[in-house]
């Protein structure tokens, strides 16, 4: 039976007008997608927001999908990855996107954050855009951690621990924190069904108010025009100009100004189905076991930096600085749009905010990558795994090879490699003849220092005698061993 | 458009259906460390850093010596492995000794290292016993002045190819069977050859191997500097 088309299209149209009528749809559109921008913010620079709304829409969907197996509890959270990753078709790509997923949204919205901070987008009168802006990157950085501690294996265990230590450094009510985020004393199922409950539900509907605020804004005090150097804002003036703006150069969001939001969305999915299909899922690593003792644990990406802060900051600092230095970020960042609300918005122009954001950046990459090589971790098994090159076990005495084996049962090739091989806690001791002299190896050995333990009361004396024979032979071949420049001096005296 | 929206998805999923490299295996699963199997991953990781594998050397004797395989047995093979050598640098793996390894993994590092048991590689010669009882102190400096002198020196205090085999502290750190086990086996690795091979025309007898070792733990000293009252010496 053939159905003229022309009917069709009049069917269509009626359900519409009908839907229309009680909805207004059209109306609805056209405020929305159709409200005017300035013609120069259909720019590359201004496509970031767009790909974190589109990220986030697909952590909905793949995580919709991974809810559908998982199952939160202490019990069974690690088994069902287990089996999403290793037998359930296709079920370690589904991780695999909603964990690349995750990233992309994290690393997009933080290049979002720059952009806006760079181009002034956060000066009057857009102060609640750029404030809801940072709640959404609060929540997203939330989902992004308690994503983490969905996995329940190490990383979300030890990640857990860590939190909760910083919550337990808080005045006063300390311990009340660490009861409420953990849900009792240890990290248990509690523990898991509450992160779960903000994972999936809390953290993401506060998203959805959120990206409706932010979106709000965007469509009441509109988008950020290109800044044009010399072009400062004025409380006075600026609602005018942008109005003149509008009506010199404003064009209709859509069709006029997307097209570079839907190139980049295309790039987006792309780059997270190409990492999913070729670096798969993270994990799950060891199950959640305090008794592990082999544990490695990893937070994730954008997690590493606060990892590496945690592990390199001085104890004596460590409160202070947990507690005091996000409170004083945070409190910056609010402030920012009121302090430093108008004026010029070119970067261009603002040489200070262009070395903020180089600091900030170049402070994170070096420290993200000082997490992912993580120097400060012993090797656990180096005492048992790793050789030691030939070059330093031949032409020793017995008693400098008992040193070496000594070195290696008591274990301080797990913090001190030789030739690359071992801990990097410690300096490499491929060298160490030549840098210190025999009495200042016992020295070092016995009483420590220097981040290094004091090995007196594990080591007999012939025990000592025999890693220090050792450690003097570790020397580049015709280099005599360390002396005393002290010594020689008194001498000489 | 149509096509490409249709298309990108099913082709994603058919790539990601297949063997892609992002996919884990049951390889990548996490494993306990009493879950690892197999002699080769076992051994690399409690063995290797101190007894080398026969293509790396270490500072103690390699395992992979036909001569030391051949005359060690299996049983004590297994109690070393599970139980350490107490008071010496070869720590107890077993799980019931304070290690990490279950009986099932000791077994597989024991069946293993037995299965590197080369006979074809031996000495023709008489081969002394693992242990025996410590030989004849004086009749032990005259072997070593035979056999070991030209490397270690008359006094075992050192020469020109090798150092001290009578330091003190050396001495503490060692057992007497090690002492034995390497005068029998050597260190070939090393440059110090085996009990048929340090003079191939006389290859050692069992009786200089127990002498040589009783000479060598003779020259043992307490922190006093004093020799102990088990010291060969003394008896």
């Amino acid at each position: 039976m053939k159905v003229p088309i022309q009917k069709l299209t009049d069917l269509g149209l009626g359900v519409f007008n009908w839907v229309d009528d009680r909805l207004h749809v059209k109306k609805i559109w056209e405020s929305t997608a159709g409200h005017h921008v300035p013609q120069s913010a259909g720019s590359w620079f201004y496509v970031f927001g767009s790909a974190t709304l589109l990220c986030f829409m697909l952590q909905l969907v793949t995580g919709i999908m991974l809810a559908l197996v998982y199952v939160p509890s202490a019990d069974e959270a690690y088994a069902t990855l287990e089996y999403l990753t290793y037998h359930q078709q296709l079920g370690w790509f589904l991780r695999a996107m909603h964990y690349w997923g995750s990233d992309f949204m994290v690393g997009i919205m933080l290049l979002h954050m720059t952009q806006v901070y760079l181009f002034g987008a956060y000066k009057y009168p857009r102060e609640i855009t750029w404030l809801s802006g940072l709640a959404l990157l609060v929540c997203t950085l939330g989902l992004a951690f308690t994503g983490q501690v969905m996995r329940f294996d190490e990383d979300a265990y030890w990640g857990l621990g860590i939190g909760a230590s910083i919550m337990g450094r808080v005045p006063f009510i300390g311990q009340q924190l660490v009861d409420f985020m953990l849900g009792g004393q240890i990290i248990a199922s509690e523990t898991l069904s509450r992160f779960f409950a903000l994972h999936v539900f809390v953290l993401p509907g506060a998203v959805i108010a959120l990206v409706s605020l932010h979106l709000r804004m965007v469509l009441t005090k509109g988008i950020n025009e290109y800044p044009v150097p010399g072009m400062l804002v004025r409380r006075e003036t600026y609602d005018k100009e942008y109005a003149a703006i509008l009506k010199k150069e404003g064009v209709p969001f859509f069709p006029k100004a997307i097209d570079k939001d839907i190139i980049t969305s295309a790039f987006v999915i792309g780059g997270i189905v190409a990492c999913a299909f070729f670096f798969g899922p993270k994990g799950p690593g060891g199950p959640a076991d305090p008794l592990q003792i082999n544990a490695n644990p990893r937070p994730d990406f954008w997690f590493l930096w606060i990892f590496s802060i945690a592990a390199l900051m001085p104890a004596e600092i460590e409160t202070f600085a947990l507690l005091v230095g996000p409170a004083v970020v945070g409190l910056i960042l609010v402030a920012l749009p009121f302090l430093n609300g108008t004026g010029e918005k070119s970067w261009r122009r603002r040489p200070v905010a262009v070395i903020v954001t180089l600091l900030v950046w170049i402070s994170l990459g070096i420290l993200t990558y000082l997490g992912t090589t993580s120097p400060w971790s012993p090797v656990m098994n180096a005492w048992s795994a790793e050789v030691t090159p030939d070059a330093q076990i031949l032409h020793r005495t017995p008693l400098q090879l008992q040193g070496a084996i000594t070195l290696q049962y008591k274990q301080c090739r797990n913090c001190h490699a030789i030739e690359g091989l071992g801990g990097e806690r410690g300096p490499s001791l491929s060298d160490v003849g030549m840098r210190l002299t025999k009495p200042q190896l016992v020295r070092q050995v016995v009483q420590g220092g220097g981040n290094m333990p004091a090995y007196g009361q594990n080591l007999s004396p012939s025990e000592v005698e025999a890693l220090v024979a050792y450690m003097i032979t570790l020397r580049a071949e015709g280099v005599p061993p360390a002396r005393d420049v002290t010594l020689s001096r008194n001498t000489k005296n | 458009m149509k096509k490409a929206l249709f298309f990108t998805p099913v082709l994603a999923l058919t790539l990601a259906s297949c063997n892609p490299p992002g996919k884990p295996t049951l390889a990548d699963k996490w494993k306990s460390p009493a879950d690892v199997s197999g002699f080769t991953n076992l051994y690399a990781q409690n063995c290797l850093g101190c007894h080398g594998d026969g293509k790396s050397i270490a500072g103690s004797i390699t395992l992979k010596n036909p001569l030391y395989l051949s005359i060690v047995s299996e049983d004590k093979l297994r109690s070393i492995t599970a139980g350490g050598v107490p008071g010496h640098n070869m720590p107890a793996l077993a799980i019931e000794n304070g290690g990490s390894l279950s009986n099932e993994q000791i077994e597989t590092i024991v069946k293993g290292l037995i299965a590197w048991r080369d006979v074809s590689k031996l000495p023709t010669a008489p081969i002394p016993p693992y242990s025996a009882p410590l030989g004849d102190v004086a009749a032990g400096k005259a072997a070593f002045s035979q056999s070991c002198a030209s490397c270690h020196g008359n006094d075992g205090s050192g020469g020109p190819k090798a150092g001290s085999v009578v330091d003190k502290n050396y001495l503490n750190l060692v057992s007497d069977q090690y002492l034995r086990t390497v005068t029998i086996a050597g260190r070939p690795e090393l440059g110090c050859p085996d009990f048929a091979n340090r003079d191939p025309a006389t290859p050692m007898t069992p009786a200089s191997v127990a002498n040589i070792t009783a000479w060598l733990s003779s020259h043992r000293l307490n922190e006093f500097n004093q020799a102990p009252t088990s010291s060969p010496a003394n008896k």
